[in-house]
């Protein structure tokens, strides 16, 4: 008995440019991957900045009423929100990559987490102090 | 254990990630969305950012900083590509890494120049 079967074995469909709009830990993950495009670009207003600077004091002006522009502003807006969600998911996975032993136990990964916050808000205060804040 | 060349990326994806994650919200809040708000009006001046950036203790944060960050950006942005279907990664690593040396002697070049 000579019997031919086609396989037809079951492929889902799953699309290459938006699979991560399935599940929201894709999604999750999704959104701290892009925040590196955010990042980028904040370095090169960075790079164009001292370049800027580097020219003079009227170059220096023109670049600041640009970055001071309603639609830098926005810009300006979206990549904090990108760098928040950057910051929080970084934190979040430091006591993964970080396994710090005391004695026979490990230190808990919220006690990693926090100290990494309290790091920030020094960090933070010490950019403000230093730009002239209280 | 086999040697790869993928520790140099991964090294500075995870430096950068982790001196983005500290200082990049409180930065961007002092260079542009509070100047955009009327705030640090002296401390975004050219006369203050002149002398502060004529320490080189100052100019060093600044390089370490923004090289890092570029390099910790060309490498997920790298993963990313490949998230969003794009698969020739050799093709993507060339451009990401390329603009991230790029912007790595730019940056070089505009300290020196200050």
């Amino acid at each position: 008995m000579s019997e031919t079967t086609v396989r037809k074995p079951y492929m889902r469909k799953m699309s290459k440019t938006c699979w991560f709009m399935t599940h929201a830990r894709f999604k999750s993950y999704m959104l701290h991957e892009v925040s590196a495009l955010f990042v980028g670009i904040y370095m090169c207003v960075l790079i164009g900045g001292l370049f800027r600077l580097a020219q003079g004091p009227e170059a220096w002006a023109n670049w600041m009423s640009t970055m001071t522009s309603w639609p830098m502003l926005i810009l300006s807006l979206i990549m904090f929100a990108f760098f928040i969600v950057h910051t929080v998911s970084w934190f979040q996975a430091v006591p993964q990559a970080m396994r710090i032993q005391q004695g026979e136990h490990f230190v808990p990964g919220k006690l990693i987490i926090g100290a990494h916050y309290v790091a920030l808000g020094v960090v933070s205060l010490f950019i403000l102090i230093l730009a002239g804040v209280a | 254990m086999a040697r790869s060349a993928k520790a140099v990326p991964w090294f500075l994806f995870a430096a950068g990630g982790t001196i983005t994650a500290f200082v990049l919200p409180v930065m961007l809040f002092v260079t542009n969305i509070g100047p955009a708000l009327g705030l640090f009006h002296d401390a975004m001046s050219y006369e203050t950012l002149s002398s502060f950036l004529s320490w080189w203790i100052v100019k060093l944060a600044l390089l370490g900083i923004i090289v890092l960050g570029l390099w910790h950006s060309a490498h997920r942005l790298r993963s990313c590509a490949h998230d969003f279907g794009i698969r020739a990664d050799a093709g993507v690593a060339v451009v990401l890494y390329g603009l991230a040396t790029i912007g790595t002697l730019a940056t070089i070049v505009v300290l020196l120049s200050i």
